[in-house]
């Protein structure tokens, strides 16, 4: 008995410094930040960033994600989500030139650069002397969690972070357990832009869509496309006979009527059974928190069965 | 009396330069006041940073002279060039150095570079190899035993230069993450900011220009034609090689900092010399003076035109420099000046 209440009096303190530790680990930490970005460089903050400047829709995507929204002083001509992000300060970017002269007169505290800033344009800013962050584009759905945690220390939202991410990856979970039991795969072709009918433009391995569309029980037909975005020809996507066609290119007019009055499409399996969905494409294409959203949202429309 | 009407054009020059540097430096995106600039000019004094400061100093100003070299070289390249080839669609693009160069920028940006500082000079520097490179290329394509003629350098160069441009196509499409990068690059502007890119371009800039302002008299003596010119004494194909090496130059390093800026060195030429005539000794440094004064106004324009995004500045020249020259021939008295 007196071993008993020895070995409880053990644990109870094992937990006692166990808890410390990782509420030490979870408040907000008062000291400087320091981590190391996309490009090898190290980036110290004396402490969490409150003037933001977003340099890509999926960096303010993100930042809106992790209840950093309110500390977004300049943001992209791009983005576009949340509708809140309409009324912070453009800091333009839509022709690759960004406006640095609005950059520094919004003195932030932190530059949030994405893959497609160029290093040229990092090295440009910080010799401005403002702090920039390059957040890499995640691999795969895990290095979007991290990029997320990322962004959560840097603007001082870690427990935010880890609710969010808690909740996406419970919704990812609860996709794989639903698609593990599926016996089809659909054939999917996934449209970029089909401007050219002969030759529409498309995603390949490597990309999020590829993934998405394999996680969400799909074969997308492009998969041994050579590169990540390519042009597949007409006859290799007749070859293919896609059961579903995606059209990212929703946004910009395409619709399911132009794509069966295309010359030839009328042979693929999709058009005949009147399989042609918009999607949003601006939730694949961007690596932030909205994949989840898209992977939900696929898994609808390949397996509409699937409750 | 001969004095004033040789300075006149000088003094409209520098003042259009002047203007143009002037409003260059005034006008941005971020509307700066006098009490501004006053505070920006007392922070480079005192060395306390402030917004003002650093939007003069690290960003107005050395984009300014980087525009306006990258101007003058343009100009007095393509003034060369025209002169050199007796030819009035030449411009310095002639013969190959900025396809070339698009090439070079583009392979580099295909390319995931580490974030050194030659990881980040790699795309200018690459963009200037590659432009000497074809140059050369064409050069020994052209080249018939010692002598060297104006058509085949022209032939060569346009060969040369599809095939460098349909490479660079192709990289575009293949790299297509690359894309608006590689695009914005290849329509020209600044597209590095603070004074390392006008340090980098100041010696070569300096050396070719200075090279190319000796060849006044030589051009004169070139438009009677090849034959007569070497009878009055030119070595002609020395001058031609001379002129080429340093409009290669001065072309490429300006071309690896700010684009393929069109239109420039094609008109700029042709206005002055609508207005004072076929006198290479005035012609070439006029040429300098207006070509900085025409690309500092266009880069103006690029940047009000939609802020606060600012469009290359290859766009603004054409749209804006067409018409202009349209209107400088149409004005023109002469039924054909060239001949």
């Amino acid at each position: 008995m007196k071993r008993f209440s020895q070995l409880l009096l053990v644990l109870a303190l094992l937990a006692t410094v166990l808890a410390a530790c990782t509420s030490g680990a979870q408040s907000p930490t008062a000291g400087p930040i320091t981590l190391t970005d996309g490009l090898g460089r190290e980036v110290t903050l004396a402490a969490p960033a409150q003037r933001i400047v977003s340099m890509a829709p999926s960096n303010t995507e993100i930042l809106f994600a992790v209840s950093a929204g309110d500390q977004l002083v300049g943001r992209d001509e791009f983005s576009n989500f949340p509708e809140a992000a309409a009324a912070v300060q453009s800091i333009g970017g839509s022709m690759g030139d960004y406006n640095f002269e609005q950059i520094v007169s919004l003195k932030p505290d932190l530059v949030l650069a994405a893959e497609i800033n160029t290093p040229e344009q990092v090295k440009a800013l910080e010799d401005l002397g403002l702090t920039v962050y390059y957040l890499e584009n995640p691999a795969d759905i895990q290095g979007m969690f991290a990029n997320l945690e990322i962004v959560g220390q840097l603007t001082g939202h870690t427990a935010a972070v880890t609710a969010l991410v808690d909740s996406l990856r419970q919704r990812v979970t609860g996709v794989e357990a639903k698609v593990a039991n599926v016996d089809t795969r659909p054939k999917v072709f996934y449209e970029l832009d089909g401007t050219d009918a002969a030759k529409p433009w498309t995603a390949g391995s490597g990309t999020f869509i590829d993934q998405l569309i394999t996680m969400a029980g799909g074969e997308n037909v492009a998969a041994s496309l050579d590169g990540a975005w390519g042009q597949i020809s007409q006859e290799a996507l007749l070859v293919a006979n896609p059961e579903i066609i995606l059209l990212g290119d929703a946004a910009y007019g395409t619709t399911a009527e132009q794509v069966s009055a295309r010359a030839g499409w009328e042979a693929i399996q999709a058009v005949q059974t009147g399989q042609i969905v918009p999607f949003n494409d601006d939730t694949v294409s961007r690596p932030g928190p909205r994949l989840v959203d898209a992977l939900e949202e696929l898994v609808r429309i390949l397996h509409p069965d699937l409750k | 009396m001969e004095l004033r009407h040789t300075a006149r054009p000088y003094g409209f020059a520098l003042l259009a330069l002047a203007a143009a540097g002037l409003l260059s430096v005034l006008v941005g995106s971020v509307t700066l006041s006098i009490s501004d600039l006053l505070e920006g000019l007392r922070s480079l004094g005192s060395g306390v940073e402030s917004t003002a400061g650093t939007i003069l100093f690290s960003l107005r100003l050395p984009r300014t002279i980087l525009i306006a070299m990258v101007g003058a070289a343009l100009a007095g390249s393509g003034t060369a060039y025209q002169g050199l080839f007796r030819n009035p669609l030449a411009d310095p693009y002639l013969i190959g150095v900025a396809s070339g160069a698009g090439l070079g920028a583009v392979a580099a940006m295909s390319i995931k570079w580490s974030y050194t500082t030659l990881g980040l000079l790699a795309v200018p520097l690459a963009a200037f190899a590659s432009g000497l490179i074809t140059v050369a290329i064409v050069y020994a394509l052209a080249r018939v035993g010692h002598a060297l003629p104006a058509s085949n350098l022209i032939l060569s160069g346009v060969a040369v230069s599809s095939f460098a441009t349909a490479l660079t196509s192709f990289l575009m499409l293949r790299a297509s993450g690359e894309l608006r990068r590689a695009l914005a690059w290849l329509l020209g502007g600044a597209t590095m900011s603070g004074w390392q890119p006008v340090l980098a371009l100041l010696p070569y800039w300096l050396v070719g220009l200075g090279i190319l302002m000796t060849f006044g008299h030589a051009l004169n003596v070139l438009q009677f034609g090849d034959d007569q010119a070497q009878q009055l004494g030119l070595p002609v194909n020395r001058v031609r090689r001379w002129i080429i090496v340093a409009a290669s130059l001065t072309t490429a390093a300006a071309v690896s900092f700010a684009g393929i800026i069109g239109f420039v060195g094609l008109i700029i030429p042709h206005i002055l010399r609508l207005l004072i005539g076929p006198d290479y000794r005035r012609l070439l440094p006029l040429s300098l003076i207006g070509g900085a004064a025409l690309l500092l106004g266009a880069d103006v324009l690029a940047r009000v035109l939609l802020a606060p995004q600012e469009l290359p500045v290859g766009i603004v020249t054409a749209l804006a420099g067409a018409p202009f020259f349209l209107w400088v021939l149409r004005r023109s008295r002469q039924a054909n000046y060239w001949s």
